[in-house]
């Protein structure tokens, strides 16, 4: 087979990219699926089975009992989240880009410095900020509105995961402003206008011209969004409560229990997240092509 | 010709990345001196002091306290210089558990002599390392120094219930307290035993929490454990691992800690998650009991300012678990001889003394036998430091009177997973 110059000089150019992640990457996939079908030779397990898979999924084991109730949670955070700071992301950047001047740097900046702020601290910040001692529940107490900070309402470490939701739809629509304003600005207001004077009002023109126009930049952008938090782990142990949990925190808890023969079902729980967010990919991406 | 250019760079970059991916292993650890050089016998100390001369203790503990970093250097990396010709190299840790992953981690990959002499470890990290055969075995009863420890109690013989077999030699103890805000409460009001205390929690609804059992969590754990004693009446049934016995009082457990759950903090939807999330709970008024391990009380802790200076440490009556925490030497230890000869500078009283003192920044109790102690000067040492502990601290005949060993390992996961599944998750 002959190969090109320039094929052979592009694949060149990949490889050393392509050796880091592909060892990096590929041999901790290696030893993460190996150690869910319990392969872990420094405690003398070799025999290889799909036993610790069988017992997440059946509910047989403590880690199973909490699976689905986990992979519920992790759901309704994570599809939640995402789709609430898509839709904001998507109005505020249509109301940024219709002005009649672009939006000033100050806005702009304004609208990213949370970008800059790592998880954890963000997360940190809205305990200090809404847990039942912290600020607001002082203010609110000493304002006279409730009478103890006690009786403010649960709002981070509550069991249907406000807190945690609150966190990612406040950091991910920067984000994903980021992406649709770009997109809007190559577009120009051509469409927009003429969508105007065919008498479309605005939310007509959102929905018919806006979105279809920004659709695959959003959609990535979502997706990365849902993948990034379905996988996260800090913040839901931040502000998440003992039950349930999501899943990245109950595979981590299983994966450092001090019985190793647990680690397996720790890991099957990893892969079967992986698995869960490669499906999601997949099916996003056939619609992308069939609507094409 | 750029072209060519680029093909050059990108080879050697090619090349750059299989050089490093494949230069992982002979790496690792470079120790000038080989392992054959560690020749000695344990039998005879001074050939162990000769070998360790001139070696470079690789010490790995828990690293977040500024104050235990800073004894453990002024105290004992003084000591093993002047004394041993030892360095010491602390390495500061986030978690024991990481240095238990590295250790395995150098055992697949079959380096030996790894880079760890040395770990400060208890409980479940002990139990990972004994089950992966990555410990040197046979050594702590054999050190000039464990004449002082009380090998015949069960607190020290088991560590959370697994026993230690010669792998570890203890440091210091710990035993559970729980601390009140004397400016809250008087002493008189203070529930002395769980079913007191479940009297006081359904009086003053939401003014308790405890710590979520769990991996990690052994403080809750031991906790829940506490009242597992009480309800059975004898603490001595939990020493060896009995299903009867577990089946029999278990459901009483549940039954306990579900009767206390809707006056609960939150109503028990959630509970903290560790000491640090109790201890700000209770300096934000919000409850009114936090916990303790430490010897010295509420002490160390008003001193690290995470709450209130009027706190107090106290104990119940009876059925408060204590344990000890201990040094290990992994199996690949480039420096043994070094790590045998800090296990057993550690048990010295004058050390024992300093460590238990909150100002000089431990505040643990003793690994020793006080009473085996025959030296005058050693005890008049140890009775000063004793003198010396404040008022934050629990009396020392409240905590005797009340110590008890912990149960036997297997009870560990059962507790912590039966608590998630039937007082967490609920019935």
């Amino acid at each position: 087979m002959r190969v090109d110059r320039p094929t052979l000089h592009r694949w060149l150019m990949l490889t050393p990219a392509l050796l880091v992640t592909g060892v990096l990457f590929g041999v901790s996939m290696f030893y993460g699926i190996s150690q869910s079908l319990g392969y872990l030779p420094f405690i003398g397990a070799t025999r290889v089975s799909l036993d610790a898979y069988a017992s997440v999924l059946s509910g047989a084991t403590p880690a199973g009992r909490e699976f689905w109730a986990a992979l519920g949670f992790s759901l309704w955070v994570t599809g939640i989240s995402t789709l609430l700071s898509s839709v904001a992301a998507l109005l505020l950047a249509v109301a940024l880009s219709n002005r009649r001047r672009p939006a000033s740097q100050a806005t702009l900046l304004a609208l990213n410095a949370n970008l800059a702020l790592p998880h954890m601290v963000w997360a940190i910040a809205l305990l200090l900020l809404l847990a039942q001692s912290g600020l607001m529940a002082r203010v609110a107490a000493a304002l006279g509105l409730i009478a103890t900070p006690a009786e403010f309402p649960v709002l981070v470490r509550d069991q249907a995961g406000i807190g945690i939701i609150l966190h990612y739809v406040s950091k991910e629509i920067p984000f994903l402003v980021l992406i649709v304003l770009a997109v809007l600005r190559t577009q120009g207001h051509a469409y927009a206008e003429v969508a105007t004077t065919l008498g479309a009002g605005p939310w007509m023109r959102v929905w018919r011209v806006t979105l279809p126009l920004v659709w695959p930049g959003l959609s990535a952008g979502a997706l990365l969004v849902f993948a990034f938090i379905f996988g996260a782990y800090e913040v839901p142990a931040l502000l998440g409560v003992s039950y349930p949990r999501v899943l990245a925190v109950l595979a981590l808890d299983y994966f450092l229990n001090a019985d190793l023969n647990r680690r397996a079902e720790g890991m099957a729980i990893s892969l079967i997240m992986t698995v869960v967010v490669l499906g999601l990919g997949l099916l996003v991406r056939r619609i992308d092509a069939s609507e094409r | 010709m750029h072209f060519q250019r680029f093909s050059v760079v990108s080879l050697m970059m090619i090349f750059a990345v299989v050089l490093v991916a494949c230069g992982g292993q002979p790496a690792a650890p470079a120790q000038p001196e080989a392992p054959a050089a560690e020749a000695f016998d344990l039998d005879d100390w001074a050939s162990v002091e000769a070998a360790a001369r001139g070696q470079t203790l690789n010490w790995y503990m828990w690293g977040g306290s500024e104050s235990i970093n800073r004894f453990v250097d002024e105290f004992y990396g003084t000591a093993l210089k002047e004394r041993y010709d030892i360095t010491l190299n602390r390495v500061p840790v986030a978690d024991a558990a990481d240095v238990v992953n590295q250790i395995l981690s150098e055992k697949e990959a079959g380096v030996d002599p790894g880079a760890v002499d040395v770990i400060w470890i208890n409980g479940e990290n002990f139990l990972s390392l004994k089950q992966a055969a990555m410990l040197l075995p046979d050594w702590s009863r054999r050190l000039p120094n464990a004449s002082l420890v009380d090998w015949d109690n069960p607190a020290i013989y088991l560590d959370f219930g697994e026993p230690v077999e010669g792998y570890e030699s203890p440091w210091s103890s710990a035993q559970f307290q729980l601390i009140y805000d004397s400016a809250r409460m008087s002493a008189d009001e203070l529930p002395r035993s769980y079913a007191e205390l479940m009297t006081w929690v359904e009086a003053n609804p939401g003014r308790f929490t405890y710590i979520a059992p769990g991996p990690g969590a052994f403080q809750g754990t031991r906790f829940v454990k506490g009242a597992l004693f009480e309800l059975s009446g004898d603490p001595g049934l939990w020493l060896g691992y009995d299903e009867a016995v577990w089946n029999e009082w278990s459901p009483q457990l549940w039954a306990y800690f579900n009767a206390m759950k809707p006056h609960l903090w939150r109503q028990g939807e959630t509970y903290p998650r560790d000491e640090n999330e109790l201890h700000s709970l209770f300096a934000n008024r919000e409850i009114d009991f936090s916990i303790t391990q430490a010897i010295a009380g509420a002490g160390p802790l008003i001193a690290q300012g995470l709450i209130p200076e009027t706190s107090r440490a106290f104990v119940f009556d009876d059925y408060m678990i204590g344990d000890f925490n201990y040094l290990t030497i992994p199996s690949n230890a480039p420096h043994k001889a070094a790590a045998l000869v800090l296990a057993n500078l550690i048990l010295e009283p004058e050390f024992q003394a300093a460590q238990i003192l909150p100002e000089n920044g431990f505040g643990l109790g003793y690994a020793i036998d006080v009473t085996r102690v025959t030296d005058p000067a050693q005890l008049a040492a140890l009775e000063e430091a004793q003198a010396q502990l404040g008022e934050a601290a629990t009396p020392a005949e409240d905590l005797a009177g009340s110590l008890v060993a912990d149960s036997s390992g297997e009870y560990q996961s059962l507790v912590e997973e039966g608590w998630r599944q039937f007082v967490l998750i609920g019935p």
